[in-house]
């Protein structure tokens, strides 16, 4: 198992995206705020002739924004055949993963474990590998789902 | 005409081709009802095609195998290897008659009702008559054969056919591709004008850097062309198909187009056009009554059929309405109960509304007799299928007495339309152009701006108009209280109106739409995003979804019933509006604002200045331009106001668009200057306001383009006008009509002997009537004109509308 995995910082934490679904990285320019739209949303950007949709990540995990800055590059990941842009503390590097995902004892907490496919090791250390379409769907959505379990 | 020929041969011959199989594997085992459908629905759309067009060889071998096949269908028959036979000799003279047809040619006569005899005769024989079926398989290729060897042998003609049409089908991804390129290009082209307007003039870059954006913005209007066309094609066919049926059924039906320049995806078009016209079947058919039925219900003798074009960012809504008897509520209730589709407590417990949706079950049709005009088995539920196969829907809503409504929701993946842009709390949105209807600037006090609880209302033109403030839809701040309110008036495809709210007007302009993410769908309030000649993104309103979050959609019945109020309310009493503008002289001027169509934008070097006066082309009209200063402007972008008179359509270059105004103070004519009709004070400001009645009889003409103001031309009524006349008439600028002899505006063209027998029986057209002879010779006799004497036919035609042109400006 030697996926290409890209690692990032939300809220602090490292975590990893699998390169396949990473379409580039791009200096985020002027975002147009989307009125009444979830808050996770920033806004709309344009790449080229693309509308992106800003995701702010640590928003749509359901956490606290903090007082931590976000790095000015955003990564564009593609899913269910739209654009997405994410806002993360910092993007680190490119990886190869040197194992499965895996689950942690106690697990990542409800935010996280919502948003997370599992551990997973890499050459530099381990990082939480993350769940693209459930980051993008925001934190809503589980509520969502947990209304309809309960 | 041509084109949906050509459309015509095309589908037909792709279906032709898709159905080879199914032919084959039906042919290896008939009892197959998979294939057996497929072949049904072929030689459906065939006999529905042949609706458009005078073919009726075609329609009754057509309809005659759907006839057999039907049976089968229904299980009245057994499908046998005769039956097969029978239906596939059928076929293949469909596609020898479409290659005649796509030639040019008469397909030999004959032999066509030995064809539709093997059907029936092999229903009673049985299997030894395939030899019935086998003989007139063959027939016809050996009589074109025949045919070939005195002309041309069919194998060079059909290349000549080929290279006359020079089409090719391409994969819609790879325009797709192409597409977002040329978009990509555009927006670089922009950021690279930027810096040369920041490093200052440089000649030897200006000049090769104005013409990479000339073929640029060629190449994306070929491109935009590539894959869009205006509704326009599929509604053009429309009203022809609306007469003839309701001749046929014996009705009187009045149809109403609206929303034609709407442009959608050709793909989508051909989706849409057979459940467009199995509804608009329906509707003659079933919905309107007969005509003494209907006087009889206090309605007007002509049924009405309008159909609407509405785009809102990512859906095309279509409204086909009628006003007829409305769905039999009774009797959809019995039938779904009897098909078991409902339970007689679900019945009890529906709505009429759910009721009345029932029809698009599988399986429905409460028509009692079958006609040759709805068909049968290809139902709703088929029409629904189509629609939702490619992500649409359709639902339909009905009074008793009063109409059936149908709204098809179609989705587009991409997307050109008309927008204008707005700004609110400092941030842009986009409005599709469709939905405007007029925006207007005026105090509070002048729109009577009231407050009902949460609701707002305006009065305008005497109207009370529900107001809705985009600030408050978007949950946005807005600065202090602006003295004036800008209002932007929309018209949903359902014919309700309301207004909205914003704190500017920026721009009309093309927006290529593109989809959002559903994140943000969810809100409700856009239907797109779309990027700005600047490279910012804005979001476009979903007009009928804030509409409808805000219950100002009705169920959408107030435009037909009341039509006329609606004209008569009309011509406000209020003081005249005009539209202000400064002209290149630098004066102030001002046109009244009913002739202002739109404010266009157009590139100073489009203009033509070939001919004497200056023409541009916009829209795909050639439009007369008046205002031009001497030397050319300085700047490569054009205002222009777009002035229409109903008929004739003006531009008039200004040199900056102020505002609309009420004409309050009094207007003093000045009879010095034939073009100026009165001075009159706009805020003190002397303003002088624009003589449409001169502008129009000086410059107006007729854009060619535009259907219904052309002029129509009737043809003698056989196979070589049809094939071979039509075509040079209409792109003469005609519309081919039917023969009508009594009305003067109609041009007949006539040949010699029956130009004669008509003069004998006293039986002259009124109108202007062209003479053809069969012979060249003889040219001495100006009266007529050789039938292939392409010169003198088109100057004939173009001095006749030259006097019509001419007659018409008098009048």
């Amino acid at each position: 198992m030697s996926e290409l995995l890209v690692i990032i910082q939300i809220a602090g934490r490292r975590c990893a995206l699998s390169a396949h679904d990473v379409k580039s990285v791009i200096e985020i320019g002027a975002i147009t705020p989307v009125p009444r739209a979830p808050d996770f949303i920033t806004g709309i950007a344009a790449l080229r002739s693309q509308t992106l949709t800003v995701i702010d990540c640590r928003r749509a995990l359901g956490l606290a924004t903090g007082e931590a800055p976000t790095d000015d590059r955003a990564v564009v990941v593609a899913s269910g055949g739209h654009a997405y842009a994410l806002m993360v503390d910092a993007i680190e590097d490119i990886t190869t993963a040197t194992g499965a995902p895996g689950q942690v004892p106690g697990g990542f907490g409800p935010e996280w474990s919502r948003a997370a496919r599992g551990m997973i090791e890499t050459i530099t250390g381990p990082a939480l590998l993350v769940d693209l379409a459930a980051l993008i769907a925001g934190p809503d959505a589980a509520r969502g789902e947990i209304e309809v379990a309960a | 005409m041509d084109d949906l020929l050509a459309e015509f041969i095309a589908e037909t011959r792709e279906m032709l081709e898709a159905s080879g199989g199914e032919i084959v594997a039906w042919e290896a085992d008939p009892a197959d009802r998979a294939r057996l459908d497929t072949i049904f629905r072929f030689v459906h759309t065939v006999k529905g095609n042949c609706g458009f067009f005078d073919f009726p060889r075609l329609a009754a071998l057509s309809h005659a195998a759907e006839d057999a096949l039907a049976d089968c269908r229904a299980g009245r028959r057994e499908p046998d290897p005769a039956l097969v036979s029978a239906v596939l000799a059928i076929i293949d003279r469909i596609a020898a008659m479409v290659d005649a047809v796509e030639a040019g040619e008469e397909f030999p006569e004959g032999g066509d009702e030995a064809l539709i005899a093997a059907l029936d005769d092999v229903a009673e024989a049985g299997a030894d008559c395939a030899e019935v079926a086998e003989a007139p398989l063959h027939a016809p290729a050996s009589a074109l054969l025949e045919r070939g060897e005195d002309a041309a042998s069919p194998a060079t003609r059909r290349t000549d056919a080929a290279t006359a049409q020079r089409t090719i089908r391409l994969p819609v991804e790879l325009l797709d591709r192409v597409m977002s390129g040329v978009s990509d290009m555009v927006l670089a082209r922009n950021d690279l004008a930027h810096r040369l307007r920041q490093a200052g003039n440089q000649p030897t870059i200006d000049g090769p850097f104005e013409r990479l954006t000339a073929i640029l913005s060629d190449v994306r209007d070929a491109i935009t062309r590539m894959r869009m066309q205006r509704i326009e094609t599929l509604f053009g066919a429309l009203p022809r198909l609306v007469r003839d049926l309701s001749a046929e059924l014996g009705k009187q039906v009045m149809v109403d187009l609206d929303g034609g320049d709407v442009e959608l995806d050709r793909e989508m078009i051909e989706t849409i056009r057979d459940p467009l016209t199995h509804l608009i079947r329906n509707a003659i058919d079933h919905g309107i009554e007969a005509p003494s039925t209907r006087l009889a219900a206090g309605k007007r003798e002509i049924g009405l059929i309008s159909i609407a074009a509405r785009q809102s960012g990512n859906t095309i809504a279509i409204v086909i309405r009628d006003d007829g008897r409305g769905l039999d509520e009774d009797r959809i209730a019995a039938k779904a109960l009897a098909t078991g589709l409902v339970t007689p407590a679900d019945r009890v417990a529906m709505s009429r509304d759910k009721l009345v949706n029932l029809i698009f079950e599988p399986g429905f049709s409460t028509a009692e007799t079958v006609s040759n005009v709805s068909g049968r088995g290809v139902g709703l539920d088929v029409v629904r299928q189509n629609l939702e196969k490619v992500g649409g829907s359709i639902k339909v809503a009905s009074v008793p007495g009063e109409g059936t409504q149908f709204t098809l929701q179609i989705p587009l993946t991409l997307s050109i339309i008309a927008g204008l842009t707005v700004e609110i709390a400092g941030q842009r949105f986009a409005i599709p152009q469709g939905y405007v209807e007029e925006i207007v600037q005026a105090t509070p006090a002048a729109l009577e701006l009231t407050r009902m609880g949460e609701a707002a209302l305006i009065t305008f033109r005497g109207n009370r108009i529900p107001c809705l403030m985009l600030a408050e839809v978007l949950g946005l701040e807005t600065r202090e209280a602006r003295r004036e309110l800008t209002l932007v008036l929309l018209r949903l495809a359902s014919g309700d109106l309301f207004a909205l709210v914003v704190e500017r007007i920026h721009s009309h302009g093309d927006l290529v739409v593109k989809p959002l993410a559903p994140a943000v769908m969810k809100s409700g309030l856009y239907a797109g995003s779309t990027l700005l000649d600047d490279g910012q993104p804005v979001l476009l309103l979903d007009i009928t979804n804030i509409a409808a979050l805000h219950n100002l959609v009705s169920d959408g019945r107030t435009r037909v019933v009341r039509p006329l109020d609606e004209e008569a309310a009309g011509p406000a009493q209020a003081a005249p509006r005009a539209m202000l503008f400064t002209d290149f002289a630098g004066r102030r001027m001002a046109v009244r604002l009913e002739l202002v169509q739109r404010i266009e934008t157009a590139s100073a070097s489009a203009i033509d200045r070939s001919a004497a006066r200056p023409r541009l082309v916009i829209d795909g009209q050639i439009l007369p331009l008046v205002g031009l200063p001497d030397t050319p402007p300085a700047t490569d972008k054009l205002r222009l106001l777009r002035l229409g008179d109903g008929l004739c359509e003006v531009l008039q270059a200004v040199r900056a668009v102020e505002d609309a105004v009420e004409l309050t103070e009094a207007l003093v004519p000045v009879p010095e200057d034939p073009l100026i009709e009165a001075m009159t004070l706009v805020a003190g400001q002397p303003v002088a306001l624009i003589d449409a009645h001169e502008l129009f009889a000086r410059h107006g003409e007729p854009p060619l383009a535009a259907p219904g103001a052309r002029p129509r031309c009737a043809l003698p009524d056989n196979e070589w006008a049809r094939t071979i006349l039509a075509p040079l008439v209409a792109s003469a600028g005609y519309d081919i009509v039917a023969g009508d002899s009594a009305d003067p505006q109609v041009v007949t063209i006539l040949s010699e002997d029956l130009y004669e027998a008509a003069k004998l029986l006293g039986r002259v057209p009124a109108g202007p009537v062209i003479r053809l002879r069969d012979h060249p010779g003889d040219s001495a006799r100006s009266e007529t004109i050789y039938r292939y004497d392409r010169e003198s036919l088109l100057a004939a035609l173009a001095a006749v509308r030259t006097a019509r042109l001419a007659g018409g400006q008098r009048s």
